[in-house]
């Protein structure tokens, strides 16, 4: 288990304040506010791709996190943040609670290439093994990879290394994670070249 | 009826449905209530799917004349020869696998006092709620020439299906160096921006095909649905404003309206001009599907009035109507308003039929829009019910269109999540 620092904190405030503004005329219900998603991202937040994620089964405080940045503009998206303006930091809290704990469904066969998977599990081994567990299954302490959509890793691969995303803004990240995960990104560039991104992309795209 | 005695009449009415269910327990009904949908589109079929999730013991019975459904979302590509007919088709075995009834049927009248559902084959259907989800119908007359025989000559294509395969015929049939006219509908009407989209993927088939030919869309609006995109868009794409280009955009202000559509000669004549294009595409002025109009569940503008929180009518108690046929004030009549419509109005029956209240709704609309390769853009909202003038209301701040200064990159990626979005409602939709 790697620790995410601050975000346990952020959590624990989260629970302690009530961010709604004046009194609902009735409740806050989490599948209502969350069923919304289903038309992007799939019954229960399983994606039938082409590229739009997978949000069901994911990491609860990486979900939060991530619509807060989308929110506040700090990644970035072609359509998330419009969206994620719309919501409340209860109801986000609400929504990825509720896609947490859906199951992370692994529907669509992607077309991957054996050579580049067998690659992509050497490198993955080598550089993403320590957060992304359990060759990308696990959605403990950190999103799950394993069966994501070969272009949303593409989109954000691309990002992370263009800096677009940038995460040196990620505070939910503790300064020593993002230092690792600068350094191995940067390893997987240089190292490996441009056909090592794809060969992650695919090793993960393969898991189904 | 203000929106507090509507939710204590819906508690009240739950609770009543509950007692009788108490007292007369060898009646022959659901245990969790009877739910007869009129409509296996988007909204229709969500609702069905929404409610068997939330409550399996609910009986739920669709009202569906068709054997599978055409979407009309993603028709355009098909129209532009990049997706199959039957890549927009769609059936039913996702409903009945959840034991959804189907009756492929016509609904042929609603009766709201006695509770019941008749079809045109004679079937009559009781149900404690009903929800009625019949998308438009179009307004024929009013113009020489054109009424619904002249749509096998002149195709409207805005209902999916053996419309869009005649449209496509055509602009495959079509000489190069043709005009195609698109005559786009007045506010309100299904899909605010598909006659642009249209207009886009048809210029794509044509650049690539029939490059001599042009799209001239007639409008009877001065403005349009993400306006500015489309005009990036036609300019970085079909040369728009420039005299080669392969997208006229005319308003009625400027040609004159619509006067008489020929048919047989494949002319279409205006208060000030006459053309005479190789396929016409009319797309009539709309209203509430038929089944809501003989229903009495439409007012005077021709689309239905309904409570806002639960899509409950204003008219007769205890039918929803939803989806495109329905007055959801901010809510544009698209299939992503239709899916969040038909989740919102599960909820809203599945608290009426137990008594409780249902939760704060939650509303969306996404939409996408292709406009050639690599290049599409969106229009987003989060909605919220305002309970004091029964509005639906978009989040102040949130929402918007795909910035005009977007990206090749972004624009390539929106294309992708245009088709992921079809993917995935559908499967949201249909199971």
């Amino acid at each position: 288990m790697k620790a995410r620092g601050i975000l346990s904190s952020a959590l624990a405030f989260m629970a302690l304040v009530s961010v709604a503004g004046k009194a609902p005329a009735a409740e806050l219900e989490a599948s209502m506010l969350a069923n919304t998603c289903n038309g992007c991202h799939g019954p229960n937040g399983t994606s039938y791709g082409p590229a739009a994620p997978t949000i069901g089964g994911t990491n609860a405080a990486y979900m939060f996190e991530t619509m807060i940045a989308f929110r506040e503009g700090e990644r970035p998206s072609t359509i998330m943040q419009r969206i994620a303006k719309g919501y409340s930091d209860e109801e986000l809290k609400l929504i990825a609670d509720y896609f947490a704990k859906q199951p992370f469904g692994r529907v669509v066969d992607q077309d991957t290439d054996p050579d580049l998977v067998a690659r992509g599990k050497q490198i993955y081994d080598n550089l993403c093994e320590d957060c992304h567990e359990d060759e990308g299954m696990s959605a403990i302490d950190y999103p799950a990879l394993a069966g994501q959509m070969m272009p949303y890793l593409d989109h954000q691969l691309h990002d992370l290394i263009s800096g677009r995303r940038d995460l040196e803004k990620n505070e939910a990240l503790s300064s020593k994670e993002r230092r690792k995960k600068m350094r191995n990104l940067k390893e997987l560039v240089e190292t490996e070249g441009g056909d090592g991104v794809a060969a992650v992309i695919h090793f993960f795209g393969s898991k189904n | 009826m203000t929106n507090l005695s509507r939710r204590n009449f819906i508690k009240i009415g739950g609770a009543a449905v509950a007692g009788a269910t108490l007292g007369l327990p060898h009646i022959a009904r659901a245990a969790g209530g009877n739910v007869v949908i009129v409509g296996g589109g988007v909204g229709g079929a969500t609702t069905a799917r929404y409610l068997k999730l939330a409550n399996p013991d609910i009986s739920v019975t669709v009202v569906e004349p068709k054997a599978s459904y055409h979407t009309c979302f993603m028709s355009n590509e098909v129209l532009g020869g990049e997706r199959t007919l039957e890549g927009i088709e769609v059936g039913y075995d996702g409903l009945k696998s959840m034991g959804i009834t189907m009756v492929q049927d016509r609904a042929a009248g609603i009766d709201p006092d006695a509770k019941t559902v008749t079809t045109a084959g004679g079937e009559t259907l009781s149900f404690d709620r009903c929800v009625v989800a019949p998308g438009i119908s179009f307004v024929t007359d009013g113009i020489e020439g054109y009424d619904e025989a002249a749509q096998e000559k002149i195709p409207h294509a805005w209902q999916a299906g053996p419309q869009t395969a005649l449209l496509r015929s055509q602009l495959e049939a079509m000489e190069d160096g043709g005009l195609v006219v698109i005559i786009a509908p007045p506010n309100p009407f299904r899909c605010p921006p598909g006659p642009y989209e249209r207009a886009s993927l048809i210029a794509h088939y044509l650049k690539a095909e029939k490059p001599k030919s042009k799209v001239m869309i007639l409008d009877p609006k001065e403005k349009f649905s993400k306006q500015g995109l489309f005009t990036q868009a036609w300019k970085d794409l079909y040369g728009f404003g420039t005299d080669d280009s392969m997208i006229e955009w005319n308003t009625f202000s400027k040609v004159g309206a619509i006067n008489k559509l020929d048919a047989a000669a494949m002319t279409v004549e205006t208060d000030f001009e006459s053309f005479d294009p190789a396929v016409i595409n009319y797309i009539p002025p709309q209203k509430a599907g038929k089944i809501a109009l003989n229903a009495d569940l439409a007012d005077d503008s021709g689309w239905c009035p309904v409570d806002k929180m639960t899509f409950e009518s204003s008219k007769h108690a205890g039918v929803h109507v939803i989806g495109d046929a329905a007055i959801a004030t901010a809510m544009p009549k698209s299939g992503y308003s239709a899916n969040s419509q038909g989740k919102v109005t599960a909820a809203a029956i599945v608290a009426a039929l137990s008594g409780k209240e249902m939760p704060q709704p939650s509303y969306v609309n996404t939409c996408y829009s292709i406009a050639g390769t690599d290049y599409g853009f969106s229009v987003a909202a989060v909605y919220r019910y305002n309970a004091e003038d029964n509005t639906i209301a978009g989040v102040k701040g949130a929402g918007g269109l795909t910035p005009v200064d977007a990206s090749a990159e972004q624009r390539k990626r929106e294309v992708a999540f245009a088709h992921s979005w079809y993917n995935n409602i559908r499967k949201d939709t249909w199971g």
